[in-house]
């Protein structure tokens, strides 16, 4: 049996090397908001898939906290210093809280339940979580996320696109979209309604 | 049908708990600690949700309408929420505390990929008296509007039926790339929504 990502990466040794902290808590405020996304998506259509990438990223937050916790006390010099990083790192542990809720989050997929209980609970939420797939009339085939404007005319976040036996994870806005591509998307109504068309080839661009 | 009425709490649940992250990293960027204190009061009022869906959810198991597995999956689904409130909480703490804020702080939530600002709606601006259902900034920018400060009054996580008037700051969160037009629009340069 394969080893899921997030098992070896829970075993992996962790070498000191420096990193700012500033990255450090970018990528941990990217991953608390991320994570909490993916979990939902999980349970709503019932992927194993989706469950394993936020296990992994819930271990790859407690890494992050880890180090960012070194780099803080490397820096301070005095207390003042310390007080100041003290309130960076209750920060980082907050993000830490949540990404460890995602994680119980997707411990639900085990109950296997007849009766879902998150599409109704999707439905009636501000933001909706759709799968879409991109037809291969789609003007969105060849460009990038960032092109097509997509977070900005829609309001649209694509959390995760499934490529063949693929997943691409919190894609960035450089990451081409082509034809085929199973995109998990999270939205208000309308802006996912006009996405939904540039996808599935029946207007050109976003506006 | 109370199935209906547990889920109904769960998604206030849900909602809020994310509200509050919102507002609780709002606070701190804008060094606003009436946000801050705001977090603490949902903080409990998140508190007594959860303790309600938890006992409707048992009673609904006594009643024989929800199956014990269904039951549990919404008691753990609450305390997510609930523990996701508990960590917006912590960061406003960090408002509150009399600390000066490391830049940091503001510079890495700042750069995110989920961005907050702050804007003071313009004499000019299309959205200047109307309801925020009708305009639906968030499918035309990006942008939801968490919270609005009306001279002395806030109104948190506004409904459809809010209308926008001219003066009021808005506190929203978005993409980076929808920041720009809902800006020019809050202040009158850009007209089309």
């Amino acid at each position: 049996m394969k080893v899921p990502r997030w098992k070896k990466a829970e075993f992996e040794e962790i070498e000191y090397e420096p990193k700012s902290i500033r990255e450090l808590l970018k990528e941990i405020k990217n991953i608390s908001e991320l994570i909490v996304d993916l979990a939902y998506s999980a349970i709503l259509f019932n992927s194993k898939e989706l469950a394993e990438e936020v296990r992994y990223l819930e271990v790859r937050m407690d890494k992050l906290n880890y180090e960012i916790r070194i780099m803080a006390m490397l820096t301070a010099r005095n207390a003042e210093d310390a007080e100041k990083m003290a309130a960076i790192l209750q920060i980082a542990q907050a993000a830490d809280t949540i990404s460890n809720a995602a994680g119980d989050m997707v411990k639900l997929l085990a109950y296997k339940l007849d009766h879902p209980i998150l599409p109704h609970l999707i439905k009636e939420s501000d933001e909706i979580i759709k799968k879409i797939t991109i037809d291969e009339n789609s003007a969105a085939h060849g460009k990038t996320i960032s092109e097509l404007k997509i977070a900005a005319e829609t309001g649209v976040r694509i959390i995760a696109i499934r490529r063949k036996d693929r997943w691409i994870y919190g894609p960035k806005g450089s990451v081409k979209l082509r034809k085929g591509d199973t995109l998990i998307c999270i939205g208000p109504e309308e802006g996912m309604k006009q996405l939904n068309k540039l996808l599935k080839g029946e207007i050109e661009v976003l506006e | 049908m109370s199935e209906k009425e547990a889920e109904a709490l769960l998604l206030e649940l849900k909602e809020k708990a994310e509200l509050m992250v919102d507002l609780a990293y709002s606070s701190i960027i804008y060094d606003n600690k009436e946000i801050a204190k705001e977090v603490y009061e949902l903080e409990d009022y998140v508190d007594s949700l959860n303790e309600e869906l938890q006992k409707l959810a048992i009673k609904d198991v006594k009643a024989g309408e929800l199956e014990v597995n269904e039951a549990l999956a919404i008691i753990q689904l609450g305390a997510c929420s609930e523990a996701i409130a508990d960590a917006a909480r912590d960061i406003a703490d960090v408002e509150l505390r009399d600390v000066e804020l490391h830049p940091i702080i503001k510079e890495s939530v700042m750069e995110a990929e989920e961005v907050l600002v702050r804007v003071e709606v313009k004499s000019g601006s299309v959205l200047c008296n109307k309801k925020l259902g009708d305009i639906e900034l968030a499918s035309h920018t990006g942008m939801w509007i968490i919270a609005i400060k009306r001279g002395n009054k806030w109104i948190y996580d506004p409904s459809k039926n809010v209308q926008i008037l001219e003066g009021d700051i808005l506190f929203a969160k978005g993409p980076k790339e929808g920041v720009e037009h809902f800006l020019m629009l809050a202040e009158g340069k850009e007209k089309e929504i």
